[in-house]
């Protein structure tokens, strides 16, 4: 596997939080998403990735090299925060020029396609731009200075479906390369089953698991089921479970296992939030 | 560097314009009362003050972490700071003198004798350096404490430099040492080496506290 970044081992430790043994990597030209709850570690995560942190322990490294970030690698690396990183006196146009200054590598021609496309003005200025635009920007942004790879945190969040779709286009269009990945951070879990070719899922600072998208849309399985058919369910089936009012969900890793196994009980397809909300909420995990 | 610096300027293009009616109406008012050499150190610290300003931008629009992940160390953006304050010290005096010339002509408060000139362009170079020395102090201080706090830091960066100065002097005293008229003429004509020294002292610490931060 010819991996752009490889995460091993990733500790960091806050005052009543701590990063734990984090690894996980991303082949050349795929969609890694990276999902979790509010306050899992996923921002931490890409912060120590990209140096903005210390971290305590644990390597990070691109493209195969040493660990750590050089000047070098950064040209490749284009990121893409909640919050733009410009003042908001500035204009689109005034962006391209510091981003021209910072990057050898900088494709004005290209930015301004990227303005055009998204119908970014290129002399207003960002504080009369909505979020959504905002966003467009930093896309923009990210994307003109021919990266091989997209680290977004959290881009998606509070953006309306129609603008979510925009942007879930450009990152497709951009994996087109197969030389281009993404790391993309979300708990917004529709956009990453659309997009994403591989799901890492934390919680509480631990990697749970790390798995192609397939592998979780087509084996994983939920058993919805009265008490009888729970008691009789192996635990070593069950990777997480949660009881409702009137029956048990159980997460299986094996959902055409389950149906054979256990005919009277209904087995459903599990969506990546279902498997995120019965890892977190769920009252055992594997 | 040039990003951060071209940031910084672009930022302040709308302050500088608030900046430059202060000066003016400064000319006004301070240069009939106090004299061009008062005015051009008011002129040289104030515009000094506002890299503290452009810490504040910062910090609003999140940009330290998103500089971070531009090509860049952490030592260029501490550099790029103290850049970013010379231009802002060489702009505020050679406004202040420009300023305080046509305001001191109007008022005759100066005159184009040798003597006056030369003694003109003297104090024009240790406001330059005492608003070097006083900025440098406020980065570092910044870097540490926050942008928020700007103001009692801006308090901050004029009483440790001159609380230096006031040590220095009480030690010369001690000494011995005579202030003569002459040995003051040398201290200034000499205030630009010492504050580039200092600044250079004031990058050190600067990029130390930063090397360690959490962004």
């Amino acid at each position: 596997m010819d991996a752009v970044l490889q995460v091993e081992n990733l500790t960091k430790q806050y005052s009543g939080f701590r990063l734990e043994q984090v690894s996980f990597s991303i082949p050349k030209g795929t969609i890694m998403g990276l999902i979790g709850e509010n306050g899992a570690g996923k921002s931490t995560t890409i912060k120590a990735i990209l140096g903005l942190i210390h971290k305590d322990g644990g390597k990070v490294r691109f493209w195969g090299g040493e660990s750590g970030l050089s000047k070098h690698q950064k040209e490749k690396i284009g990121v893409v925060f909640d919050e733009m990183g410009f003042y908001e006196t500035l204009t689109p146009a005034k962006v391209g020029s510091i981003s021209k200054a910072a990057y050898r590598q900088w494709d004005g021609t290209l930015y301004l396609s990227y303005l055009n496309r998204f119908a970014l003005p290129l002399e207003k200025e960002i504080k009369t731009f909505s979020r959504g635009m905002k966003r467009k920007l930093s896309i923009a942004t990210a994307l003109s200075h021919h990266p091989d790879l997209l680290i977004l945190d959290e881009a998606t969040s509070g953006l309306d479906p129609v603008m979510r779709d925009d942007m879930l286009d450009v990152f497709l269009e951009f994996v087109q390369d197969e030389n281009h990945s993404v790391l993309m951070s979300s708990h917004i879990t529709t956009d990453l089953e659309k997009i994403a070719d591989y799901i890492t899922l934390m919680h509480q600072g631990k990697v749970l698991f790390c798995k192609t998208k397939d592998e979780l849309r087509y084996r994983y399985g939920i058993i919805r089921c009265g008490a009888a058919v729970f008691d009789r369910i192996e635990k070593e089936e069950i990777l997480a479970c949660r009881k409702d009012d009137y029956q048990w969900n159980v997460l299986v890793a094996d959902k055409e296992k389950a149906r054979r196994k256990y005919k009277t009980a209904v087995v459903d397809d599990a969506t990546i939030d279902d498997i995120l909300l019965l890892h977190v909420k769920g009252e055992k995990t594997k | 560097m040039k990003s951060f610096i071209l940031k910084d300027l672009y930022n302040i293009s709308r302050n500088a314009r608030s900046m430059l009616f202060i000066l003016v109406v400064f000319a006004v008012f301070l240069v009939p009362a106090s004299g061009v050499a008062d005015y051009i150190f008011v002129c040289a610290i104030l515009c000094s003050m506002m890299i503290v300003t452009t810490f504040s931008f910062d910090d609003s629009s999140k940009w330290t972490q998103y500089a971070m992940i531009m090509p860049v160390s952490r030592k260029d953006l501490v550099a790029g700071k103290f850049v970013v304050l010379a231009i802002f010290c060489t702009v505020g005096n050679v406004l202040g003198l420009a300023l305080g010339t046509v305001s001191g002509l109007i008022t005759n408060k100066i005159t184009f004798a040798p003597a006056k000139v030369g003694e003109l362009l003297v104090f024009t170079l240790t406001a330059g350096a005492v608003s070097l020395v006083f900025g440098g102090m406020s980065i570092p201080l910044v870097l540490r404490f926050g942008a928020e706090k700007g103001r009692v830091l801006m308090l901050v960066s004029f009483l440790i430099p001159s609380a230096i100065c006031f040590g220095v002097y009480r030690l010369l005293v001690m000494a011995g040492v005579e202030l003569t008229d002459r040995l003051i003429s040398v201290l200034l004509c000499c205030s630009p080496v010492i504050a580039l020294i200092w600044c250079y002292g004031m990058y050190r610490i600067s990029c130390l506290i930063f090397s360690k931060q959490e962004l």
